[in-house]
């Protein structure tokens, strides 16, 4: 195989040629080995290997996009003419663009490892572990992936990045069992740099087990109540993206319908909140190094002490929007941490929800959302009593950060996320 | 069309063995807010091959695919097979043979340019900015998909396949009094084809994007549910949710295995004697259902599996490993999404099938409930425990459609929410336009009448 800066260049020849004013491209070749485990035994390993090309054309200021996975000269040429195709179906725009040239740069993430019977032990371990200490749980699948991928950027404008990775993710998905009792399954992901240590001690995924077992003697959460919840770290990542995503995200901007539109700067959340994009952050495993738009990725703040700092914007969005692009394309995201650990904020709670997990439908755009509380708990009078069953939670997303009641020193690091505990209030839950 | 590189490399045996050549090719074209946000085409192919050893799996794919590739590829994954039964030894016997299936091969794609679809888009849109001044915001969503594959297995099947499917997408928005946005979606149109089998003039629409636009003025004036378990109608869209979020993925046999309730369930009654459910390989109601599947992905001929039957769960959906371990029949459920996926248990269409009763007759029944139109997502709990975004609806009051209901969500237990069933409309419906998620993405088609039955509602 040709090496990847051959390709791109190669890549970019023949979209000029198709007819494009300005192109990038960004070629990648990963490998990946693969164990996985279904309802409790190790069954299938995989290899899989796969190449990746995706390219973006500028043509009489139309853009056109085409991606294709062969690295083969006539595949090239016919998906540049593809592109092209597409760019003189558009229509013109003075938002697309190409990365500007900046400066270049290299990346090598992770240390790469092709132990296969150390993988293989680690999964043992796991298991082994996993029937030893939380009998009642099953490991209903579980898939475990170490994975190499090389990637080039470039484009016409001068840009030229690399970027070597490898790194590992676990992910699974239990429940647990007693006799025809059974409880919700849950999951759980997380990633990791190396195989030193045992795979049971990532992030959360002990307490997880533990939890999973005290769920099987779970009971209705009795008179609904309109209140506080405590949402754990495993929900507390989904819960920022959306609202992000929904009141400052590309899309909803460009539609015109983010709720936070106008107010770049302005307090949008309680102060005590203060959420960060972290892809280079030490604590990440093979965060983001180059954006989706070709630019070299920084760290950086969306919302400051409750003050929105960043839309987290793509160039194109930025440009339509009048506004910056983001330093960082990454999901990788940190809360800060509060001031009491979380013994502390527990034992402060007259009555609450512990919400581990939240099933439920998309949040509507102006930011009302319910659905059920998955894998969660009652805490009253400053102890966690039970988990509950079939328990709905709903409110408003823009209101809900703007209600923190605490957020817990503690945080949990799952390799793509650090994040605390944080107590919101006037959330139903029936 | 794929070249076939792989049929004189598979040999009949003890190892169960599958080569799979596949190339997926999509199209995507967005509006937002008659912004042209995406253009683009896709192209990923390669080739698998997956065997299994005394009870091991292993699986290997590249994206050459050519001689070479296939001989590597086959080699990797018997190493792979190899490297866990060294480990595992788990001894277990042959897998079942089914018989072997072969089509012919099919017929060429139509090309079409990308100006026809983004010309539709923007007609389209066009048509809605200069229409529906009070929007706030509009999407238009254009998709196109076609799945070829070549497939061989040891069993003898070797078929040659291509699926298109397509679908356009309409996202509506509009502020309340109060100036909270709302949005309402609907797919225009869209199925098993290609885009002018569904798609030609834009403006052919213009009833059903009318409708859609009453809807969402209905709904900036809507009302949140009161909170807690209410009698309802569930739409045909809810009840072909319902079908595969509630009951489908827990009879889904690696499921089951992984300890799904509905392990302690066979022959039992899990539902009104109304209830029963079917997930269709390719055929029903005397018409092609919208995705049919003739052949899985470890060579089964597809056939249909009756899950429940006048409320007594009879069947699980499966692979040939656990049709082996439950002593059933494997009718085509093992099925991949990317050619660098193995094949899993899914659903292919699944439908609760319709009774007969009338829809006015059913909102007419209820005193005080609600009756739900649309529904955006929905997730599955292998307890049975399930839950659907709803995004319309209305209230019923003394047996008539009252306010319009905001956003929410429903949830139930799928098999005490099924035995509260007492009527089902006599006029199935069909979607296909969404992906089931597990480990991988995968087109199904859901359908059922409208349902009459009692939910856990959502308010504020």
């Amino acid at each position: 195989m040709k090496d990847l800066k051959e390709i791109a260049s190669y890549v970019l020849e023949a979209l000029k040629k198709a007819g494009a004013d300005d192109a990038q491209c960004t070629v990648a070749h990963g490998k990946a080995k693969e164990l996985n485990i279904d309802g409790g035994e190790i069954s299938l390993m995989r290899t899989v290997i796969d190449n990746s090309i995706s390219m973006k054309a500028i043509k009489d200021g139309k853009k056109g996009n085409a991606s294709i996975n062969q690295f083969d000269e006539a595949s090239i040429d016919a998906a540049a003419r593809e592109c092209i195709e597409a760019a003189d179906a558009a229509v013109v725009d003075d938002a697309v663009c190409i990365a500007d040239f900046t400066r270049n740069a290299e990346f090598d993430v992770g240390s790469k490892s092709g132990d296969m019977d150390l993988f293989f032990d680690r999964i043992t371990e796991f298991l082994d572990t996993v029937r030893a200490d939380y009998p009642k749980v099953i490991l209903e699948q579980v898939f475990s992936e170490y994975s190499e991928t090389d990637t080039a950027v470039m484009n016409t404008n001068g840009v030229y990045h690399r970027l070597r990775e490898a790194g590992y993710t676990l992910s699974t998905m239990f429940s647990s069992h007693e006799g025809e009792k059974a409880t919700s399954f849950n999951g759980y992901e997380a990633q990791f740099g190396d195989l030193s240590r045992p795979l049971i001690d990532l992030g959360m995924q002990r307490a997880l087990f533990d939890q999973s077992q005290k769920e099987l003697d779970a009971s209705p959460i009795g008179e609904k109540f309109t209140g506080k919840i405590l949402v754990a770290p495993t929900y507390l990542g989904e819960l920022i993206d959306t609202a992000l995503y929904k009141f400052a995200g590309s899309t909803e901007l460009i539609n015109g319908t983010a709720a936070w539109k106008d107010k770049l700067g302005q307090k949008v959340a309680d102060e005590k909140l203060t959420v960060s994009i972290i892809p280079l952050d030490e604590r990440i495993c093979g965060g983001e190094r180059i954006t989706d738009d070709g630019y070299v990725s920084e760290n950086f703040d969306m919302i400051e002490n409750g003050v929105l700092k960043d839309f987290g914007l793509s160039e194109y969005a930025a440009r339509k929007t009048g506004n910056k692009r983001a330093p960082s394309t990454s999901s990788c995201m940190a809360v800060a941490p509060g001031d009491k650990t979380l013994d502390e904020i527990i034992k402060g709670i007259d009555r609450a929800l512990l919400v581990c997990r939240f099933s439920g439908g998309e949040p509507a755009v102006n930011g009302d959302f319910s659905g059920v509380a998955k894998n969660s708990f009652l805490i009253e009078n400053g102890e966690i009593k039970h988990a509950v069953t079939e328990t709905m939670i709903s409110g408003n997303l823009e209101k809900m950060l703007n209600n923190v009641v605490a957020i817990s020193k503690d945080t949990v690091e799952d390799g793509a996320s650090v994040l605390p505990y944080v107590l919101f209030d006037g959330i139903t839950v029936s | 069309m794929l070249n076939d590189y792989i049929s004189d490399l598979i040999q009949s045996g003890a190892e169960h063995t599958e080569l799979r050549a596949q190339q997926t090719e999509t199209v995507k074209v967005a509006l937002i807010g008659g912004n042209l946000v995406a253009n683009q085409s896709g192209k990923a192919g390669g080739v698998c091959a997956r065997v299994c050893k005394n009870g091991s799996w292993g699986f290997a794919s590249c994206a050459d695919y050519d001689e070479d590739s296939v001989k590597d590829v086959l080699r990797e994954a018997k190493e792979n097979a190899a490297f866990l039964d060294g480990k595992l030894k788990k001894g277990k016997p042959a897998l079942p043979q089914t018989k072997p299936f072969f089509t012919a091969p099919p017929a060429p794609s139509p090309v079409l340019p990308r100006k026809v679809y983004v010309d539709f888009a923007t007609e389209l849109d066009a048509y809605i900015e200069k229409t529906y001044p009070r929007l706030s915001g509009r999407k238009i969503i254009v998709t196109s998909e076609k799945f070829e594959k070549l497939l061989c297995a040891s069993n003898g099947t070797k078929a040659h396949t291509v699926a298109p499917r397509v679908y356009v997408y309409v996202f509506l928005s509009a502020d309340t009094k109060d100036g909270d946005t709302l949005e309402l979606f609907d797919v225009l149109n869209g199925g098993s084809g290609y885009f002018p089998d569904y798609f030609t003039d834009p403006l052919l629409y213009a009833e059903k994007i009318e409708k859609l636009y009453r809807k969402l003025i209905d709904k900036t004036e809507g009302v949140f549910p009161e909170a807690g378990v209410a009698d309802v109608i569930l739409a045909p869209s809810l009840a072909g949710m319902l079908a595969h979020e509630a009951v489908g993925h827990t009879v889904e046999a690696d499921l089951v295995l992984g300890g799904s309730v509905a392990g302690h369930m066979l022959g039992k009654q899990v539902a009104s004697p109304l209830v029963s459910m079917v997930d269709f390989a390719h055929t029903a109601f005397g018409s092609p259902c919208p995705l049919p599947v003739f052949v899985d992905d470890e060579g089964t001929e597809c056939e249909d599996e009756i899950l429940i039957k006048d409320g007594i769960l009879v069947g699980y959906m499966n692979n040939l490993e656990s049709a082996k371990h439950f002593g059933m029949t494997p009718r085509g459920n093992a099925r991949a999404f990317a050619f660098n996926d193995e094949p899993l248990i899914r659903m292919r269409n699944t439908a609760v099938l319709p009774g007969t009763d009338k829809l006015d007759d059913m909102i007419a029944s209820i005193d005080d409930g609600y009756y739900l139109i649309s529904t955006g997502n929905g997730q599955a709990d292998t307890t049975g425990e399930f839950m659907f975004g709803v995004t319309m609806g209305y209230e019923i009051k003394n047996g008539k459609l009252g306010k319009a209901l905001r956003d929410t969500t429903i949830s139930g237990v799928a098999f005490e929410m099924l035995k509260t069933v007492t009527m089902l409309s006599d006029e199935p419906e069909w979607d296909s336009s969404g992906y089931c998620g597990k480990k991988q993405p995968m087109p199904v088609g859901l359908g059922g009448p409208a349902v009459k039955c009692k939910v856990t509602i959502g308010g504020q």
